[in-house]
């Protein structure tokens, strides 16, 4: 592989990076259930084209069949699988967080830069694009915010969901090839079982509590 | 074969249950296989032994067992099958009030059999992204038996459970990462280093020492949550009281300790690369910290449950610390600990499970005392495991946690082994106190005497026994298998 070529993909990785940072914060402020789920699915089709990139200029088979498997777990069957829920229990669209919209992008933005601070004395082991163990960091830790932020118990599945991006994000940018093959699958499927085990909790918690409200569950204390 | 057959005999345990349909035969299956699998944890446990310090492979290193792994899959095997014997006169009775529907008593019989399969990988798999992989199985087949009943609470509890445990899961799946980069970094590019912890640690020097102190950091909250390792303990109490009784058994006498397990593999592993006592130090004071914590909320617990599940964060703590001591004596104090209390928490979680079903609550008010004259059998039974894990003679518990408080005092850490004397006393106090509440006194003469089944007594009798016994008498292979695995731990090559 030429060295013209692996600069280009390193360009390519930190653009799509990036755009899925950018996917993030607009996680943070959109307020409708329906387009949270299909701004995770975007985010992760970037995670997915970013080890289609590294599959292509490394010509790493194994990356290729890992970007194949993302697609079809993360942006096919996770999204459909979550909007049929949301269909199924007819649940009121809008999503309203503990801190409102403007106060969270700006708690948003301030891990961001915090996630810039954690990264540098480790950003010398990057190996693919710039910044991108940054963007996963950032992400993780905005993942974890969005979780404690919001009410909505679908909205706490995607925001668990993002975070993991961000881990799959990293495991690329510092081992290129990502993990190997089986450990790759075995997080994806366990993905997947995990959105629908919390599907069924979130079926039978709208059945027995009649919300999705997660503030109500508030029974067992200490 | 060995490994093997241990890990696929639950798992076609499980998936037979799935297609079969009358109930005895789902009983039955669960009970033979978890017999059996106790039997091969027995032989794999001498086989470990008989190789003297190598570790057992398979299929080409994915699956490895030392003396480590040998021990829990032991403790694993123990543990479920007491399980399976108390689930029989549980559920039956559960279906006959009319508690548990068809489907999931069917549930329960298909998951708890994965739910083990779970376990039995994460301490047989070699790679550590394998042992990841089994964790998140493990937490999403204990997610769905913990909301089995389907009430109010206990949905919030599977719901919390699953939320704090996920979000720790996405942590530890970071440290794991950062330790495969760690391993990269010096193997050069282009080549795919091997993720098996064997591997690892045989070139843990070479390890790059930044990346190495991250990943432990995250794995140490990441698994620490599944552990239960205060702070970060909060979903413990509630999965604990609001699952089956049968469920609680095996977290609680477990599910905690395979999450100790899977911190302990990154601790050996950070110990050799960094080599320096960071991990160490950090597992003595979360150790001490949930010792602490563990005492002021049993001695004011209102739920009989909700105490036995702070009491398990007080053993969880005491195993931490004594490892974080790092003296051969504290180590294996803490093989040994794990070992008695996998004996004696299910049975206390079994007699509470009876009592539930006799009086529909566990709330000490309503309660009320003189369970001893209702309940007779159960109370003695109750008891007698409340004084075993509270550390009083003659039972186990009462040596290793001697045993560890002694290796700190010869072992400069005085000020540890006092710590650990204070939160032990008072949670010896709160516990016994409260038991000795509900289970004396006059008896409310409005209530019925119990029926118990023999499966019920058998089911918290033989573990009782079973302490006692290895109490008095420790097989001399035992204790060589609990040597080597704190050898292990203590970094032996």
């Amino acid at each position: 592989m030429n060295p013209a070529a692996i600069q280009s993909a390193s360009n390519l990785i930190t653009l799509l990076a990036s755009v899925m940072l950018v996917l993030q914060l607009l996680l943070a402020v959109q307020s409708m259930l329906i387009t949270n789920i299909r701004l995770f699915a975007l985010q992760s089709l970037l995670l997915a084209a970013i080890a289609g990139v590294v599959g292509y200029a490394y010509g790493a088979w194994h990356v290729l069949v890992v970007a194949a498997l993302t697609i079809l777990g993360k942006v096919i069957f996770l999204p459909w699988r979550l909007e049929r829920l949301v269909r199924q229990i007819k649940i009121e669209q809008e999503i309203r967080p503990f801190v409102n919209m403007s106060a969270s992008m700006l708690i948003c933005g301030a891990l961001t830069v915090l996630a810039y601070v954690v990264a540098r004395p480790i950003a010398s082991l990057e190996r693919l694009g710039s910044n991108t163990l940054a963007v996963a960091i950032a992400l993780v830790l905005t993942g974890f915010f969005l979780m404690i932020n919001r009410r909505k118990a679908l909205t706490q599945v995607l925001a668990i969901l993002t975070m993991e991006n961000g881990v799959m994000l990293a495991a690329i940018a510092l081992a290129t090839y990502g993990m190997p093959l089986v450990v790759e699958i075995g997080i994806l499927f366990d993905v997947v079982v995990a959105v629908m085990v919390l599907g069924i909790l979130v079926f039978r918690i709208r059945e027995t509590f009649a919300s999705m409200d997660v503030s109500k569950l508030n029974e067992l204390k200490w | 074969m060995l490994l093997t057959s241990i890990l696929c005999l639950p798992l076609a345990v499980g998936l037979a249950c799935l297609f079969m349909r009358p109930r005895k035969a789902v009983e039955f299956l669960n009970l033979t296989g978890f017999a059996v699998g106790l039997g091969l944890a027995v032989k794999l446990f001498q086989t470990v032994l008989a190789k003297k310090g190598t570790a057992l492979t398979e299929w080409g290193g994915f699956l490895r067992a030392d003396a480590l792994s040998a021990w829990m899959t032991l403790l694993i095997a123990v543990v479920s099958l007491a399980t399976s014997i108390y689930a029989v006169p549980y559920f039956r009775r559960d279906m006959a009030d009319g508690v548990v529907s068809e489907r999931r008593f069917r549930e329960y019989y298909v998951l708890t059999p994965f739910f083990a399969a779970g376990m039995l990988l994460v301490v047989l798999a070699n790679s550590l992204g394998v042992m990841w992989i089994a964790v998140e199985a493990v937490a999403l087949c204990s997610v769905l038996l913990v909301a089995l009943y389907n009430r109010r609470t206990s949905l919030e509890a599977a719901w919390k459970y699953v939320i704090l445990g996920g979000a720790g899961l996405v942590l530890a799946l970071f440290g794991t990462i950062f330790t495969y980069a760690a391993a990269i970094g010096k193997t050069g590019e282009g080549t795919m280093p091997s993720f098996n912890w064997s591997h690892l640690l045989a070139q843990a020097p070479h390890l790059d020492h930044h990346l190495m102190t991250l990943a432990f950091l995250f794995v140490l909250v990441g698994y620490g949550t599944k552990a239960g390792l205060a702070p970060m303990h909060t979903w413990l109490p509630d999965a604990h009281s609001e699952a089956p009784s049968p469920t609680s058994a095996m977290l609680s006498g477990v599910s905690l300790k395979i999450a100790i397990y899977a911190l302990l593999r990154f601790h050996i592993l950070a110990t050799a690369c960094l080599g320096s006592g960071l991990s160490r130090n950090l597992l003595l004071g979360f150790g001490l910290f949930s010792m602490l914590l563990a005492g002021p909320f049993i001695l004011v617990q209102k739920n009989l449950k909700r105490m036995l599940a702070y009491s398990s964060l007080e053993h969880v703590g005491l195993i931490c610390a004594a490892i974080g001591m790092n003296a051969p004596l504290t180590v294996f104090g803490a093989m040994l600990h794990m070992g008695y209390h996998a004996l004696a928490k299910p049975v206390l979680f079994f007699a509470a499970g009876n009592i539930h079903q006799q009086r529909h609550t566990l709330d000490f008010r309503r309660l009320g005392g003189g369970l001893g004259r209702t309940m007779p059998v159960t109370a003695l039974l109750l008891g007698l495991g409340a004084v075993a894990v509270s550390g009083l003679p003659p039972f186990g518990l009462f040596v290793s946690e001697l045993t560890v408080i002694a290796g700190g005092f010869t072992s400069h850490y005085v000020w540890v082994g006092i710590v650990m004397l204070a939160a032990l006393i008072i949670v010896f106090c709160g516990l016994l106190n409260k038991i000795a509440g509900l289970l004396l006194g006059p008896g409310d003469a409005g209530q019925a005497r119990e029926t118990i089944s023999a499966w019920s007594i058998a089911a918290m009798g033989l573990p009782l026994a079973m302490l006692l016994l290895f109490t008095f008498w420790l097989p001399d292979s035992l204790r060589q298998l609990m040597e080597q695995a704190a050898a292990i731990i203590r970094g032996a090559p």
